[in-house]
């Protein structure tokens, strides 16, 4: 598998302030990467070093085996977190422009707007100006312009922000359908759940410091295997069970549910069978996922709400 | 290259489809009809009949005064009948081909026989041809329009010649016209309870009665007693001090008198007064830096001196205009953040320079346009037959100063171009650029204030210096090419001209660079120095 982005100890500074500090991570071709972390966390200035809008301080970028992104410039495609559109131009003439500028001819990029607004539902749309669009429709227009060009590498910058739940699954859609074409996707997010359902791997960055980098499952498991269980007097049983580490109070809120940290090693339905031997009452048995919710919580936790403090 | 162009034909398309540019290029037509037209309309219909009261305790004076007034008004009348003569004649004039000497003396005589034969309520009457209906306009002596028979006569005359189908002549408005006295009041009065009873009429708190109509009154006149020998003022009352054509028509009639009695009386004859008035001393104007044998000037050249203004008006509209449009899409892609995704596509070089052509191109159609509509107008009013418009151009647009104008038009754009772009990629809103805008103007209206005075002084130590300020360079040394300037000179200025645009190139991409992605407050200047010491953001 060949490499479509690396960053090797990517440093940038304003000033004293380490806006990305020593980031390295790497994207296989033909993958979707998710890019999180809480909010000034350092995403958007990454990116832009990866498009060669700025620098980095110190480090090196390599994009889709070149050093400089500005040379392979057309064989990618951006969406920035700020979105916004010429307001007197068409939605076809905005995404036709945008495509000449990656090198399309005038008349074929013209065609392939058409053919996106077609065929991701804004055909109602294509000679509206955009100052007319509504901002999930404005949302969508750029996204297709960002991809028009049909480019190697997609970068989004916070993709999913502003679209509601039907245009969310619509943009997961659109980013299915490019990995599905052999493209490369890195998007950036602090909704959790889109990057569950979609990526191969994600990169944390808190503080502008690497916080993980690996796969959705080497994330999960970060955090122990949890059960919750609620039933009558049974603290001192789970207290004594094998393979428990931890008793504490649920995570959910919910009163007197329990939750118990488990090893690795340990299945649950074992547990399940202690409990029906111990014949006592057992109202909840619920075995716990660790989402990257919570993943991300803990990995960046402390850090984001630093951030807030400051 | 190809991404420059593209940049550029978004530019110039978007702007082209604004409606401002379309305002702009009518605007422009439409401001020159009316400057043409309005004082002629004004001078026919927009000022009103002045009326006035005349009260004069001088008999012989009074008489002067009101026979000025009636000159002038018939004098009026006369123009507008000739307007009519020559609407109505005007076909007939075209196939007179041949253009004839007018005798003015020959005119004459036709005329007093043509009046002779009108009196005698002859049914012929010699025919003049439409030109010299027209040319008697010009010739007729004040006697025959204050005699009011002959002026009569005169009148018919020249409308009996003319074809039968003519639309009826409708006399114009009179200038001037005396109204009487208050009832109760008389020339007897004195001055000041005339002027007590006529103030509010003066002030305009009241409408004057005259002949069973109130009007507003103009003005009062006091001529006093003896006015023609011991030369008192006369008293003018009158709320508007803008309009002289009443007082200096008056005064003008009784200095004429003062001055034909002081003639009489110091024995010089009325006749050799005027002949002498007539003398003076002309000058042929010579250049030396024209050819020898051709050194003579003339209208042309008079013309040509003055032609490089109108140069610099178009150039400094161009930048003015320009440097709108290149602030408001700067902002525009900025405050919509469409500059990061034009920057992962275009670096900011080939931004800046596709914006810069692309709204260049716009200003230079619509300079076109407006070059188009001007030759249009003018060849609309002289007429189809009116070549002395190409003529005048062709003497106006010569080659060295055509190649100036380009020079300068290209580099002093340029100069400005980039500055503006500059501007616009560190402001976030119109309302920040308009602080920049300020000092921006302040340095464009010099050259504008100093248009008018470097022609007379064209190699002048003030045109010299201000030639070696950059931002004014284009402007100056165009104002100062048809004196033809040094060439050493030129092609100084015009080397460090080009040097300056570079340098002005070269600091705006390093803004422009940093700017655009930055948002929040406006940088400061100390940080604006270290934003051009750092190489790239």
């Amino acid at each position: 598998m060949t490499v479509a982005i690396e960053l090797s100890n990517v440093v940038k500074t304003y000033g004293d302030f380490r806006a990305v500090d020593d980031v390295s991570f790497a994207v296989e071709e033909g993958t979707i990467c998710g890019f999180l972390g809480p909010n000034g966390a350092g995403k958007t200035t990454s990116i832009r070093m990866i498009l060669d809008i700025l620098r980095p301080t110190s480090g090196s970028i390599s994009v889709l085996g070149h050093n400089v992104a500005s040379e392979v410039r057309d064989r990618i495609g951006y969406l920035p977190e700020e979105k916004g559109l010429y307001k007197k131009m068409t939605a076809t003439g905005v995404i036709a422009y945008f495509a000449t500028l990656k090198g399309v001819p005038g008349r074929e990029a013209t065609a392939k707007a058409r053919e996106l607004l077609d065929r991701y539902g804004l055909s109602a749309f294509k000679e509206h100006k955009c100052e007319a669009l509504s901002k999930g429709m404005g949302q969508k227009v750029q996204v297709l312009a960002s991809i028009a060009h049909d480019p190697d590498l997609v970068i989004l910058d916070e993709p999913f922000s502003g679209l509601d739940p039907v245009n969310q699954e619509v943009m997961e859609e659109v980013i299915q359908d490019l990995k599905s074409r052999g493209k490369t996707v890195l998007f950036s997010t602090h909704v959790m759940s889109h990057a569950e359902r979609i990526c191969e791997s994600i990169v944390v960055i808190a503080a502008g410091k690497m916080a993980f980098h690996g796969s959705v499952a080497e994330a999960r498991a970060l955090l122990p295997s949890r059960v919750r269980v609620r039933g009558e007097n049974i603290e001192e049983l789970v207290s004594g069970l094998p393979g428990v580490n931890a008793v504490k109070p649920s995570t959910d809120g919910r009163a007197d549910v329990l939750e118990l940290h488990i090893d690795e090693e340990t299945d649950p339905r074992s547990l399940l069978k202690l409990f029906f031997d111990s014949g006592k009452t057992l109202d909840t048995f619920e075995v716990v996922q660790p989402d990257l919710h919570e993943i991300f919580v803990h990995l960046v936790g402390e850090e984001a709400r630093e951030a807030a403090d400051r | 290259m190809s991404r420059i162009f593209r940049v550029a034909m978004r530019e110039y398309l978007e702007n082209v489809k604004t409606k401002g540019f379309w305002i702009g290029i009518l605007l422009f037509p439409v401001m020159i009809w009316v400057m043409m037209e309005v004082p002629q309309f004004l001078e026919e219909k927009g000022i009103p009949t002045r009326h006035v009261v005349i009260v004069s305790k001088d008999a012989e004076a009074g008489k002067l005064a009101r026979q000025r007034l009636t000159l002038l008004n018939r004098q009026k009348i006369l123009f507008s009948l000739q307007q009519h003569i020559a609407e109505a004649t005007e076909p007939m004039r075209q196939e007179m081909l041949e253009e004839q000497e007018i005798d003015a003396a020959e005119l004459l005589d036709r005329l007093e026989v043509g009046l002779e034969q009108m009196n005698q309520g002859s049914a012929e009457i010699n025919p003049f041809n439409p030109k010299q209906l027209i040319d008697i306009g010009d010739l007729v002596p004040e006697e025959y329009l204050l005699n009011d028979g002959q002026w009569l006569a005169m009148r018919n005359l020249m409308l009996s010649q003319l074809p039968k189908d003519t639309a009826e002549f409708v006399e114009p408005d009179a200038r001037f016209m005396e109204v009487s006295l208050l009832p109760g009041l008389t020339d007897q009065a004195t001055d000041e309870e005339i002027e007590e009873a006529l103030r509010p009429y003066l002030r305009a708190e009241k409408l004057y009665p005259a002949n069973g109509r109130n009007v507003d009154l103009f003005a009062l006149v006091l001529i006093p007693e003896n006015v023609l020998i011991e030369k008192k003022p006369i008293r003018f009352w009158s709320s508007n001090l803008a309009d002289t054509d009443l007082l200096d028509a008056i005064t003008g009639a009784l200095t004429d008198k003062v001055r034909q009695m002081e003639y009489d009386d110091r024995g010089i004859s009325p006749s050799d007064v005027a002949e002498i008035s007539q003398l003076s001393v002309r000058s042929n104007n010579f250049n030396p830096n024209k050819q020898v044998g051709e050194e003579k000037v003339g209208i042309r050249d008079k013309i040509r001196q003055y032609a490089p203004i109108g140069f610099v008006y178009l150039l400094w509209i161009a930048i003015f205009t320009v440097a709108q449009m290149l602030l408001n899409n700067t902002i525009e892609e900025k405050s919509n953040r469409i500059i990061e995704v034009l920057l992962s596509s275009v670096t900011t070089n080939e931004l800046l320079l596709g914006k810069v052509f692309g709204v260049a191109a716009v200003g230079v159609t619509m300079q076109l346009a407006w070059i188009g509509s001007l030759i249009g107008i003018m060849r609309l009013k002289a007429g189809p037959g009116a070549e002395w418009v190409f003529d005048l151009m062709a003497a106006v647009v010569s080659p060295e100063l055509l190649i100036g104008f380009v020079f300068y038009f290209i580099t002093g754009y340029l100069f400005y171009a980039f500055l503006f772009a500059g501007i616009g990629s560190i402001c976030n809103t119109i309302k920040e650029a308009q602080n920049f805008m300020g000092p921006m103007m302040l340095i464009l209206m010099v050259p504008l204030g100093t248009m008018m005075f470097i022609p007379n002084d064209p190699n002048g130590t003030i045109a010299t210096v201000m030639s070696w300020v950059p931002p004014w360079t284009p402007f100056i040394m165009m104002n100062r090419m048809a004196a033809n300037p040094p060439m050493t000179e030129i092609v100084a200025t015009a080397i460090m001209l080009v040097i300056s645009v570079l340098v002005v190139f070269w600091l705006s991409a390093k803004i422009f660079r940093i700017g655009v992605l930055r948002t929040g407050q406006p940088p400061k200047l100390m940080e604006l120095l270290g934003w051009l010491k750092s190489s790239r953001p």
